[in-house]
């Protein structure tokens, strides 16, 4: 890939006799997002740690285009008897002394640590921690950004924080980032990589991860009233290759989008039923997920 | 925040200077003290059974002192040391580091600021017994007390390097700290064989004692071994540590 910030080629990582990554290639583009999916062992943070510099592949190359890389492990821990500023401040000072040290507090505010910022880190929630090592990590703008599970421990307001600042992040920054949580993935990642037992067996952007799953197209359909009538109207085309009702929306799958859309609306008129809505029905990427790595 | 700093704030938030301040200036406090009264204590605790206790002198105070405080002392040197230098001993804090800067640049401040607390405390002791000798007894000799310390302190440099080249074999801190107490307790059974004794570090444990009772000079060979096996040491385990997967 043309102006790769991160670039994997045919890395392969046993420890004796297992096998945690086995040729996997992949290329991370600037100013991108990149989610790492994967179940448990998969081998994902195994590759941020190669990548990170911390673990040698045992076969093929890589290279991180970075001066500065910024690393944000699964679970952060510092020494408990240091500040939440200073652990900041530590972090800048090795990275970027010439970042001015006012971007501490900025970076805390940013994470939502600044009222805590004098206070010892052992005194931390994960959560906390989570942040704290988020904050370490984007200190200074590294060029790469290699974030495993970076809210895996937060509450449903500090993950959105979180993903809001990977977010903000693109552009500026190359992330790569793993998560098992796939919702979080797909709300920010630009291209997705998902490992299964140490192989890379999809990269590509989500929208093509769905598209190419090879599944069908579905629509939902909010009528008022009983949904029977329609159902058995549905599922005398051709076309139709399932319908499901349940409370008051029909779903109507078809072997071709292009079909179903065209179709659709026009049998729909026909069946003569109060109609509140139509929408497509997205397959989430953790029903893809499921089927790729099952 | 330089990584300076981190060390210090390590041995000062975590009281493990005053750990070290506190075993040395015990048994700097101890030894004169027992050396003066303990034909006193023995006599009283006796019940009539005759103990032979060696006169109280100058030399037994500042005996006293060593043989105490360096038992004790050398232990939680080690742990203290280990504590800073086996850094891979946690996955996550190790990564915090080694993706920001080299192993060298980690394990420098980590020596230097490790030997300097243990040495400055085994040397704040060995005044503080000079002294109460001094008061309490005699004073013992000076030039033999200084040349001897500063012998002592050497072999405290030596016994911190090879707790860093153990923390580069293993990644516990009570794994390296007692594989270092292990060597030197080895390394002080080796010394009882009288050819190799000269030649080894911990022969200059035994030049604090016999330069206060006024004995020559004669370990250019345990310096030489002790400076050059601890700059191995320290070599290797960045050698060691640089390779290393964390």
């Amino acid at each position: 890939m043309e102006h790769a910030a991160v670039d994997v080629q045919d890395i392969t990582k046993r420890y004796g006799d297992t096998v945690a990554l086995e040729d996997v290639t992949l290329s991370v583009g600037r100013g991108s997002v990149y989610g790492l999916v994967g179940p448990n062992g998969a081998g994902k943070t195994t590759l941020l740690g190669i990548l990170s510099g911390l673990r040698k592949p045992t076969a093929g190359t890589f290279g991180v285009d970075a001066a500065h890389i910024g690393v944000l492990p699964d679970t952060p821990r510092f020494d408990s008897w240091l500040t939440a500023s200073e652990v900041v401040e530590l972090s800048r000072a090795l990275v970027a002394p010439g970042v001015a040290e006012s971007s501490v507090d900025a970076v805390l505010e940013q994470t939502g640590l600044l009222s805590v910022a004098h206070r010892r880190v052992g005194g931390f929630s994960r959560g906390m921690l989570q942040r704290l090592g988020l904050a370490a990590a984007v200190i200074g703008e590294p060029e790469v950004l290699l974030l495993d599970e970076p809210a895996a421990a937060l509450d449903p307001a500090g993950r959105r924080e979180v993903l809001d600042m990977v977010s903000e992040l693109r552009g500026a920054s190359t992330v790569v980032f793993s998560s098992h949580i796939l919702d979080d993935v797909q709300q920010v990642c630009d291209t997705v990589g998902i490992l299964k037992q140490g192989q890379l067996v999809y990269e590509g952007t989500l929208d093509q991860l769905v598209r190419n799953a090879g599944h069908e197209a579905a629509y939902a359909v909010r009528i008022r009233g009983d949904g029977t009538q329609l159902v058995d109207v549905l599922k005398s085309y051709g076309w139709v290759s399932r319908v499901s009702l349940e409370s008051e929306v029909v779903t109507v799958s078809a072997a071709s989008g292009a079909v179903l859309e065209r179709e659709l609306v026009r049998c729909l008129a026909r069946a003569d039923v109060p109609i509140v809505s139509v929408r497509p029905v997205e397959r989430s990427l953790e029903d893809v997920f499921l089927e790729v790595t099952q | 925040m330089s990584l300076w700093r981190l060390e210090y704030l390590r041995l000062v938030r975590t009281y493990r200077v005053w750990i070290l301040l506190g075993i040395f200036g015990f048994f700097a406090v101890l030894g004169p003290a027992t050396a003066k009264w303990l034909p006193e204590i023995v006599e009283r605790l006796g019940g009539g059974v005759e103990v032979a206790v060696p006169p109280a002198s100058p030399e037994l105070a500042m005996a006293q002192y060593l043989g105490n405080a360096l038992q004790i002392g050398l232990l939680a040197i080690a742990f203290v040391a280990a504590s800073s230098l086996a850094f891979d001993a946690n996955v996550e804090m190790a990564t915090f580091l080694r993706t920001r800067t080299t192993v060298a640049k980690i394990l420098e401040p980590r020596y230097v600021i490790n030997m300097v607390a243990a040495v400055a405390s085994f040397l704040i002791g060995s005044a503080l017994a000079f002294v109460l000798s001094a008061l309490l007894i005699d004073a013992p000799r000076i030039g033999g007390t200084v040349i001897g310390s500063l012998l002592v302190a050497l072999y405290i440099c030596f016994a911190v390097s090879v707790t860093g080249l153990f923390a580069s074999l293993v990644r516990s801190v009570p794994g390296t700290a007692l594989l270092t107490i292990g060597a030197l307790i080895v390394l002080s059974i080796v010394g009882l064989i009288p050819a190799i004794r000269p030649w080894l570090p911990s022969d200059l444990v035994g030049g604090y004692d016999a330069l206060i009772n006024g004995g020559d000079f004669v370990y250019w060979r345990a310096i030489a071994s002790a400076a050059l096996l601890s700059v191995g040491a320290i070599a290797f385990s960045v050698y060691r540590m640089q390779r290393r997967e964390v």
